[in-house]
């Protein structure tokens, strides 16, 4: 009766304020401009009630808190991993935020997740998915998202599988552009080669954002792999498909590691080239039978930002909802309970939008419900194609015959 | 033709001028080191830190570029140089970053030095050009070469606070003494050199080109030891900012806009001039950091249209720098 | 055999466009010693221009060149009039003072982009041009880089008439080897810098037009092509047009055969050690007078 009557007396409670830390400016700032997008949805249906059966839907605000509302302090760092972790400085310790979202860069996000270590405040890397993030054994770093890693791996055993069934591939060829997401990929996917058997007809490391790519092009065109794994952001996903157009080359298979292939700008511009492409996802539209809140919850985004939600912005949104979802079990906007409250989440991959089994961390950090699908673009559509328990339809092959 | 060297000024208003300079800069140094007392809050100490650490570069740029007149848009590579000498001897080795720091700075040093030699034929616009080239050729090497890291870079292992390492888990007190330091230290190194026989040399060879040919091998000896101490002050810099930020990648610290970070602020503040850098830096660092912290969250591009218009409307309202309002031109000033 | 030909027509192609690029930043060089940190953004310009008016009247890029070059004329002559005139005043190390300026104006071009257009990536969907290829024989030409190489070859033709034959391109040559002199002789020095930067711009408005029609458009589209813009002008002698060309093509072809031989990351290495090469042997560049 007592605390109640207290909780009355204080009135509103105060806003649960997170910090969300993105590129907003220069070359990476479509990354940002769309997490912001996704995240502020993820923000409304927390703060309003919605029919849902998501994390934090049902109910106004963070009910363990008095219905406090979750605010979003939004920061930018400039694809810069020292002004990331000024940004993060400056959200926790003038904005006191009592967590931070980000960062679209595995870069910003090794500086920034160390910051949010020393303040004791959780950071959720909602879509870095570089492996070596992981190695360094903070307490206060949590990735909902799979890595790398497990991604290539998802790939292999496709191809796998694949082959088993009697399709021919014998040869494989990787394109990474130069950055870490790149390097981080290509090391994963060479390891895996050589551990299942795949011959290495090309291993070509290109220069991100260069005016030309048509060497590189050419090079692959002589190799002629029989799948060919691309790693590439946005610009120079546009480029490379626009330059094997021109050089009249057609490769036999494409499966990719996302990141540009998932952007429906690229589809946009250069679609009618990539009927067939496969590409390693965190998410698929399609799976809106085995996951019923993708429909709402991807026309709430499309309200918003006229597109469809995507790889990096359905982990963003779901990273509110689990950070979320720890604070309300955590009763409190400590970080260090917080902490604790994410250690030990356990949400079943149902009561997302992902096809994830489930969100649970293991003392690193990684989610390791967080399965990996491969989807193919067909009749302008992506499909699930893998694994077998979620695929909505078998994989087309080969791409180009 | 008679040789032209300027004789030392030695009568008593110089050496109170001189006195004076020196007694000015003493009071900001002070001044500096005590704000902190008043100003704790974190994200204003980091803008103060990079300041002063781009104030202490700029000034070391300045010297090669603006007392010796040679511009170099390339010193991101000894500012990098620094950040991975001090970062692998650190991570593989565990040696100290005051020892990286000076490794740094020699091999930066070393390699200005070969670096001038052919360089220096080159007059105005092809240095320039030829300063930015080798400096990307830099950063392509240490973007695929496996000792570096490659695009991976170099993270700082996450440890105690201690002088030894320069990690400090919170604080930012130590990084303000340290880049006030560096600062103090260029800033003497400049003011030994405005009254140097160099300084009086390339004053000469900017008032008179024919001078220069009469001084001919001196001149040349002399830019080649301003760019060795100019690259050597820069790599410092570059170590101190990898045990800032503890950790580094390629175009973090070596990228072409370091280069133009490191040139700005003595064009803002006075190319050339004794306290020129630490005034440019003064206003364009703190303009930087305030535009994208309180005008950037929009994610709407307006902050870099204000921090771009603020820039030309500087640059044009004083082009010989912000020190021109406060001296009147004297024979110390070069250029 | 038939890759390293492809490997050849490329380069060739794509260091025409370079030369193209590098021209208008060399007129300008040359003719007032200035450096325009925003030739990047220029070129940027023209290509969110070219996405513009084609948004707007669905007219093929094709036919939109001479529109967005006069559009680029009007906007470096106002950047002429109403900033690089106000930097100029600076009594000592002009060049560097330009630098800041342009450089603020880059920032602000950056800026005004992302506000204007999002920082999405743009591109032209339907062009005439679109995905044509000739194939001659296995190597494959491009028609959107095929035309981008011809109108280089057109607009250097056009320059080497405009610089020798006409009254302007003299008052431009003039001006650029004795700005005093030309003075007494009644030139207004203001108009003829104002035209030459209107040239200029128009001459990377052409540039962006033509690459607009196969190139994805985003704010930060001007960097890479402007760093390789500045070492062809230096490569080809600041205020030789014939430098230009001439380098733009060499820079082409190396850029492209250093990405055959070497990793493609690599392959800037090739073009920058050849320009250090050259300029230690021939400090003002291969045809450089100044």
């Amino acid at each position: 009766m007592l605390a109640t009557r207290s909780a009355w007396a204080q009135g509103a409670p105060d806003d649960v304020r997170i910090g969300i830390l993105f590129p907003l400016s220069g070359a990476n700032a479509p990354v940002g401009i769309d997490a912001r997008h996704a995240l502020e949805v993820a923000a409304d249906i927390i703060n309003r009630s919605f029919d849902l059966d998501l994390p934090g839907a049902r109910g106004a605000g963070i009910a363990s808190l008095g219905g406090a509302r979750v605010r979003l302090i939004f920061a930018d760092h400039q694809s810069d991993p020292q002004k990331g972790r000024s940004e993060a400085e400056r959200l926790i310790t003038q904005d006191k935020v009592c967590a931070i979202i980000g960062a679209g860069l595995s870069s910003v996000a090794a500086t920034v997740s160390v910051s949010c270590e020393r303040y004791r405040v959780p950071f959720i890397a909602a879509d870095t998915s570089s492996p070596s993030l992981q190695r360094r054994k903070l307490k206060f770093f949590f990735r909902p998202t799979a890595h790398d890693g497990m991604f290539s791996k998802a790939m292999f055993d496709f191809m796998d599988a694949q082959r088993a069934s009697g399709r021919k591939i014998d040869t494989v060829g990787i394109l990474h552009e130069d950055t870490i997401f790149g390097t981080d990929s290509s090391n994963g996917q060479r390891a895996l080669a050589e551990e299942r058997g795949y011959r290495l007809a090309a291993d070509i490391k290109y220069r991100a954002n260069s005016p030309s790519l048509t060497t590189e092009v050419q090079k692959i065109k002589s190799a002629a792999p029989d799948v060919l794994l691309p790693t590439c952001y946005q610009t120079d996903a546009i480029l490379l498909v626009k330059s094997m157009a021109q050089l009249g080359y057609k490769p036999k298979n494409i499966i990719a590691q996302a990141s540009g292939f998932a952007e429906q700008v690229v589809y946009d511009a250069v679609g009618d080239q990539l009927r067939g492409l496969i590409s390693r996802a965190s998410f698929a539209l399609d799976l809106a039978g085995k996951r019923p809140s993708i429909g709402a919850v991807n026309s709430l985004f499309k309200a918003r930002s006229r597109k469809d939600l995507n790889d990096n912005t359905s982990r963003q949104f779901i990273s509110l909802l689990i950070l979320a979802n720890a604070i309300e079990r955590a009763k409190s906007v400590e970080g260090t309970r917080i902490r604790e409250a994410l250690a030990a989440t356990n949400i079943p991959g149902i009561q997302t939008i992902m096809p994830w089994t489930h969100v649970q961390f293991d003392q690193d950090g990684q989610n390791i419900g967080a399965d990996p699908i491969l989807i193919q673009y067909i009749n302008k559509r992506f499909v699930t194609i893998f694994p077998a328990t979620l695929a909505v339809a078998s994989a087309a092959w080969p791409m180009n015959a | 033709m008679a040789v032209v060297t300027p004789a030392p000024v030695t009568n008593a208003a110089h050496v109170t001028h001189r006195r004076r300079q020196l007694a000015a800069g003493g009071v900001v140094l002070v001044a500096v080191a005590l704000l902190p007392l008043f100003v704790t809050d974190i994200f204003l100490l980091n803008v103060l830190v990079l300041t002063l650490l781009y104030a202490a570069v700029s000034q070391s740029w300045n010297i090669l570029g603006g007392y010796c007149g040679q511009i170099s848009l390339g010193h991101a590579l000894y500012f990098g140089i620094g950040a991975y000498c001090a970062s692998l001897l650190y991570v593989n080795f565990e040696i100290t970053p005051w020892l990286g720091m000076l490794s740094g700075g020699a091999l930066s040093a070393l390699l200005a030095l070969a670096l001038g030699y052919p360089c220096f034929r080159l007059k105005g616009h092809y240095f320039v050009i030829a300063t930015i080239v080798i400096a990307e050729i830099g950063l392509l090497l240490a973007l695929n070469l496996e000792l570096t890291g490659a695009a991976l870079g170099i993270q700082w292992p996450i440890g105690d606070d201690s002088w030894l390492t320069l990690q400090f888990a919170r604080s930012k007190l130590p990084y303000v003494y340290l880049a006030l330091a560096l600062l103090a230290v260029t800033w003497l190194v400049t003011w030994v050199i405005e009254e140097s026989r160099w300084g009086y040399w390339w004053r000469a060879v900017k008032d008179n080109p024919e001078a220069a040919q009469s001084l001919g091998v001196d001149i040349f000896r002399s830019k080649m030891a301003a760019a060795a101490v100019s690259a050597f002050l820069t790599a410092i810099g570059g170590a101190f900012y990898a045990a800032f930020v503890a950790y580094i990648d390629p175009d973090s610290v070596m990228a072409f806009r370091f280069s133009l970070l490191f040139a700005l602020p003595a064009v803002l503040g006075g190319i050339g001039t004794l306290w020129g850098p630490a005034l440019g830096a003064a206003i364009l660092i703190p303009l930087t950091e305030v535009t994208r912290s309180y005008a950037g969250g929009s994610g709407s591009g307006l902050d870099l249209v204000l921090y771009g218009v603020l820039i030309i409307v500087v640059a044009l309202l004083r082009p010989d720098g912000i020190v021109s309002f406060l001296h009147r031109p004297t024979r110390n000033r070069a250029g | 055999m038939q890759a390293f030909l492809q490997v050849l027509a490329s380069g060739l192609l794509m260091g025409l466009l370079y030369a193209l690029i590098a021209v208008g930043l060399s007129l300008i060089f040359g003719l007032m010693d200035v450096v325009n940190f925003a030739h990047g953004d220029f070129l940027m310009a023209a290509m969110y221009a070219t996405f513009g008016l084609w948004l707007l009247t669905s007219i093929d890029p094709l036919l939109l060149v001479p529109a967005v070059t006069a559009l680029m004329f009007v906007f470096g002559a106002t950047v002429y009039a109403g900033i690089v005139r106000f930097a100029m005043r600076a009594k000592g190390n002009t060049g560097m003072v330009q630098i800041f300026a342009t450089f603020g104006l880059a920032t602000l071009m950056q800026g005004a982009a992302q506000f204007f257009f999002t920082p999405d990536y743009r591109s032209i969907t339907e062009s005439w041009m679109g995905d044509k290829t000739f194939d001659i024989g296995g190597v494959f030409l491009p028609i959107p880089q095929l035309f981008a190489g011809f109108l280089s070859l057109v607009v250097f033709g056009g320059l080497y008439l405009l610089m020798s034959r006409t009254d302007f391109g003299k008052a431009l040559e003039a001006t650029r080897e004795d700005q005093g002199a030309v003075a007494l002789v009644g030139i207004d020095r203001n108009r003829v810098f104002a035209l030459g930067w209107g040239l200029g711009a128009a001459l990377v408005g052409i540039a962006g037009a033509a690459l607009a029609a196969f190139y994805y458009i985003h704010p930060q589209v001007g960097g890479p092509f402007a760093l390789t813009a500045y070492v062809v002008v230096a490569l080809g002698g600041f205020g030789s047009v014939f430098g230009a060309l001439v380098a733009g093509t060499i820079v082409g072809l190396v850029e492209a055969l250093t990405a055959l031989v070497l990793p493609p990351a690599l392959k800037s290495i090739g073009i920058y050690s050849l320009y250090l090469a050259i300029v230690f042997v021939r400090p003002r560049g291969l045809f450089g007078k100044l």
